[in-house]
């Protein structure tokens, strides 16, 4: 038991690791497994669901609906995270306390509440249509929910937070003293950012979009609720199958692309980011 | 010059504005959710003509709200509980454990926070009805304890690896048990990942959507199962009286989480 006396055992310490192992393997491996059978057992043998699923225009629709919900809120959370980030890193420990202390507020409040108070704001009548009209910008409420429009603002508002954090972990680490040669060097502060800072942040950058990328795709709640059913997402797309319609088939097939394309994006994620530490 | 904030001139503006809008934007539908919860009207209009506690009333008045929360309650503290004792000891085996694979093991415990919940929600409803755990109190722990674990082995394993184990050798040397020196030398050190761990846990079943929504019954729901189903057929402002203190919940836990950081670096 001493580790400096006793040469270490082969093997020690994995009796320990058993527990997890066995509930991991009941109740995660075994029911994702089966599932994934289903989608080339059912309704017969064979690869028709997949030939549906990737055949058929309303089903693309899903998966184009999914692709762009899911690249918009990367780009607009990217936008407004990389400033953030950016004073985070720079500013007063008690401004920065002050900040970080909303961002994870907002991040651990209940998320059907926080979708709830979206559903509110943005319905016809709700504060945003009204706030815009009493300013003059727009004369007719604009459609706001059951719309992709809808879908893209709560999930900007739910993945803010992953897009800020790495950024604001790669950020911090940079050694002010470069951007101070940039400057001797006589850069100007355009050229120090577009050649200096957005270079060496480009690793946070990456790693947070793959992650809000990844983490939209398989997105359920807030499409559900503010998207309505008639823009359907893929995580949509896949309890409708199993729930409404009970086509396992087809449900299984969709939750299994969704799988590989996670699976890849986050072979990707590590395998660029591997020993950087973000 | 662009890492010192005095230094950055008119920047300065564009970014202290921009941290100043996103503030408000994260902050516009919790301070929102809060008002409306007092507002007197039935139709979420905004501000309200007056103010009430009716909807407070309303939500403790209807036993169904208090069954589910208790639901809620009794599954996420069942959660935490076996979520911080499976963390342990995967931890201790990730960390001190000498044996092949510890990386992929790593990997594979992690596994569960990867994937779209919605994959596992669909695939452990398909297993349940199978063996018989649908709408039971054991399928939801199960469930929200495979969502759970991840983030309670991060916590332990981070606060563990910080550790030195030659003071747990220095208890056993002194006589102690090895069980005994993990549980009154070890444990006590590394109490901060251990309290992480059992708030997380807690946090990520009390609040779960998607699993829930597959496991629940007609007689077996947790609260936002309960807020799910009525939010689907109205915006009702009862909803808002109980997202309130849901955000109060949060808050109070967050006071803790950030007090037990402070005691960790006194």
């Amino acid at each position: 038991m001493l580790s400096f006396l006793m040469p270490a055992r082969r093997g020690s310490g994995l009796g320990m690791a058993l527990p997890a192992l066995v509930l991991l393997l009941a109740f995660f491996v075994v029911p994702v497994t089966l599932l994934l059978t289903r989608s080339v057992t059912e309704p017969q043998p064979g690869l028709q669901n997949y030939e549906t699923l990737l055949g058929s225009a309303t089903y693309l629709r899903v998966f184009g609906n999914t692709f762009l919900v899911s690249g918009t809120v990367t780009l607009v959370t990217a936008l407004i995270a990389f400033p953030v980030a950016w004073l985070l890193a720079i500013t007063t420990p008690r401004l920065a306390g002050i900040l970080f202390g909303i961002i994870l507020l907002s991040m651990w409040t209940n998320l059907l509440a926080r979708t709830y108070a979206w559903m509110v704001l943005l319905q016809q009548t709700g504060l945003i249509n009204r706030m815009l009209m009493a300013v003059g910008v727009i004369d007719q409420p604009l459609q706001l929910t059951n719309n992709l429009i809808g879908v893209t603002i709560g999930m900007v508002y739910i993945m803010l937070p992953f897009m800020i954090l790495p950024l604001y972990g790669v950020i911090r680490k940079i050694d002010p003293a470069i951007l101070q040669a940039a400057a001797l060097c006589g850069a100007s502060k355009g050229q120090a950012l577009r050649r200096v800072l957005l270079p060496l942040a480009a690793p946070g950058i990456a790693s947070g979009a793959l992650m809000v990328f990844v983490m939209s795709l398989g997105y359920f709640v807030t499409p559900a609720l503010l998207g309505g059913t008639s823009n359907m997402m893929l995580a949509e797309l896949i309890v409708q199958q199993v729930q409404s319609l009970v086509n396992w088939g087809m449900g299984a097939a969709a939750a299994f692309i969704l799988l590989v394309v996670t699976l890849i994006l986050y072979a990707l994620q590590l395998r660029l980011f591997a020993g950087r530490g973000v | 010059m662009l890492m010192n904030f005095d230094k950055l001139g008119t920047w300065r503006w564009v970014l202290a504005g921009i941290a100043v809008l996103m503030a408000l934007f994260l902050l516009l539908p919790i301070v929102f959710i809060v008002a409306l919860s007092f507002g007197d009207s039935r139709w979420l209009i905004f501000p309200p003509p007056g103010w009430t506690m009716r909807w407070y009333h309303e939500l403790f008045a209807d036993p169904r709200w208090l069954q589910s929360a208790w639901t809620s309650a009794r599954i996420a503290v069942v959660v935490m509980v076996l979520s911080v004792i499976l963390g342990l000891l995967a931890s201790f085996a990730l960390v001190r454990g000498q044996f092949r694979g510890r990386a992929v093991l790593r990997a594979f415990f992690l596994t569960p926070m990867i994937l779209p919940v919605v994959i596992i929600a669909v695939a452990l409803y398909a297993f349940f009805l199978r063996i018989g755990l649908n709408g039971t109190f054991t399928g939801f722990v199960a469930a929200h304890l495979i969502v759970a674990l991840p983030f309670s082995i991060i916590a332990i394993t981070g606060a563990l690896k910080t550790f030195d184990p030659a003071i747990e050798d220095a208890a056993i040397l002194c006589g102690a048990h090895p069980w005994e020196a993990r549980a009154r030398v070890t444990l006590p050190a590394i109490s901060h990942g251990v309290f992480s761990a059992a708030i997380f846990s807690f946090l990520i079943s009390w609040d779960e959507v998607v699993l829930a929504i597959f496991m629940a019954s007609p007689t077996l729901q947790t609260l936002p199962v309960r807020v799910w189903t009525t939010l689907r057929q109205d915006l009702t402002p009862v909803i808002a009286a109980a997202s309130t203190l849901l955000v109060l919940l949060t808050v109070v836990l967050m006071i803790v989480a950030a007090l037990i950081r402070k005691g960790k670096s006194r």
